[in-house]
């Protein structure tokens, strides 16, 4: 980026002591024109550069890249599109209901707070890699039978059987997308309030994910929370257990808390400038 | 807002142990932006709650609702191979319910049931459904569910009605011409019988 200011720079001082353009100051790129005419006298002429008898001097060249007869190079393999979309491939790195289970109970995560990307990852056991385009976790179904914990998470994907787990412990579930921005914030927080730059907007999801993410079949964070609520109970008579009345829950307002789709972390707002040394948080003057 | 409300604010915010929220006059004032829920549906509950069931259908048409207090379930260990999984975890589930005194399925029903159920039913009365189709008892909790739904949806099909008069004459007309054909090949190969003889 500074190269390019400083040969931007050498340009323009160039021009201020460079004569006008005029008809006579121009010349094309250096062998962007070739000679039409058809060369004369001893160098160009006699045989004019098309060699001795043969289809060389007959101008009946074989059509690019024929072979005298086997299978070209451009026609021998099929469409092959091994790699086609791959740059726009999201994965999902797996955690199993197991581990989180087994996190919980080794005091890794605290349930008394909701669990996010940030938590997971500030746990130091899960890393996340944006750049690999690794774009949040998934909730994996192993160990779901014995998953015994109210929480309140959010992930990027999870199955109806993770949904219909959670639930019946009493605990509530969300997906949420973040973009890879985001995702880069979140997956070290700490690194990143060190750069001293205010907090983004989160960007809301590609095309192919916003249907995952309106439908409230699979808890998406863009979905009708009262839809949310009445598959909540659709859930709970498919898999045959009593919905545990939430609003009675002595926790009820840390497990409703949800983000704001524009929203990064729980209780920052994004605009605001975090300042760890001196502890403060700076905030855009609202008049 | 002038500058008291705003410290008001700000002070109920810092004190409650808060997620990015605080309520004051029953309003959130967590941070909302343009895209917050609020806007995208304006009228929707957005707080979660647990809906009531489901009143009983519209007549005699069971809506699918279950209470699950009302049934029995118990987990056993699964039949099969596995080793020390299927050896040391309840996986198989067993669903038991009385079936006169099960007043969620509706009366016709219930009765049409308890005449197909009759020889399956035990000393007691109970209908009990087993289900050890996968390695999670969630999983077969929800199998198990299914096949009473569907049970029970299956006693409400109408019964195969009488065929319609255009089909029955259908019917009689292509009988009528398969005899028809089956003479008249019979008459032929007679003809030739009788052409052979003297």
């Amino acid at each position: 980026m500074a190269h390019l200011r400083e040969s931007t720079d050498k340009a323009l001082k160039l021009l201020r002591t460079l004569p006008r353009v005029q008809i006579g100051n121009l010349r094309p790129n250096p062998n962007s024109k070739q000679n039409d005419k058809r060369g004369r006298a001893q160098h160009g002429g006699d045989k004019h550069g098309a060699g001795n008898k043969g289809s060389g001097q007959r101008q009946n060249f074989m059509r690019l890249g024929y072979e005298t007869g086997n299978q070209p190079f451009y026609l021998r393999f099929p469409y092959e599109p091994y790699y086609k979309g791959h740059h726009m491939r999201r994965e999902y790195p797996p955690i199993s209901m197991l581990q989180l289970q087994v996190l919980i109970d080794t005091n890794r995560i605290d349930i008394s707070q909701p669990i996010d990307i940030a938590t997971l990852c500030n746990s130091g056991l899960m890393t996340l890699k944006p750049a690999e385009l690794q774009y949040g976790f998934q909730l994996t179904d192993e160990g779901l039978d014995n998953f015994k914990a109210k929480i309140n998470i959010e992930v990027q994907h999870a199955s109806e059987a993770v949904i219909a787990a959670v639930e019946r412990n009493g605990g509530v579930i969300r997906t949420a997308y973040y973009d890879p921005r985001s995702l880069h914030i979140l997956s070290n927080p700490k690194k990143w309030f060190e750069k001293g730059v205010p907090i983004p907007l989160r960007m809301l999801p590609p095309q192919d994910a916003v249907e995952y993410y309106t439908d409230a079949r699979n808890r998406g964070y863009l979905a009708n929370p009262e839809e949310i609520s009445k598959e909540r109970l659709v859930l709970a008579q498919k898999y045959g257990y009593e919905l545990p009345r939430i609003e009675d829950d002595p926790n009820y307002e840390m497990l409703t808390a949800a983000k704001d789709p524009r929203q990064l972390f729980h209780g920052l707002e994004p605009g605001w400038l975090i300042n760890l040394v001196d502890k403060t948080i700076v905030k855009l003057k609202t008049t | 807002m002038n500058k008291i409300t705003c410290a008001f604010i700000s002070v109920l915010q810092h004190s409650n142990k808060s997620y990015g929220s605080a309520t004051l006059l029953g309003r959130q004032l967590s941070y909302k932006s343009d895209l917050s829920l609020d806007k995208i549906y304006p009228n929707a509950r957005l707080q979660l709650y647990t809906p009531p069931p489901p009143p009983p259908g519209s007549g005699d048409k069971f809506n699918g609702y279950i209470p699950m207090d009302k049934l029995e379930i118990s987990y056993s260990r699964s039949s099969g191979p596995g080793g020390q999984h299927v050896n040391t975890s309840n996986t198989k589930v067993d669903v038991r319910f009385k079936l006169s005194e099960a007043h969620w399925i509706p009366e016709k029903t219930r009765e049409k049931l308890l005449k197909a159920l009759s020889n399956k039913l035990n000393k007691e009365g109970y209908y009990f459904i087993k289900s050890d189709l996968t390695r999670s008892q969630q999983m077969n909790l929800a199998d198990a569910l299914e096949k009473l739904r569907s049970l029970i949806r299956a006693q409400e099909l109408d019964e195969p009605t009488e065929p319609s008069e255009e089909t029955v004459e259908k019917l009689r007309r292509r009988q009528e011409k398969a005899a028809r054909e089956r003479l008249q090949l019979k008459r032929s190969r007679s003809q030739t019988k009788r052409d052979r003889q003297a």
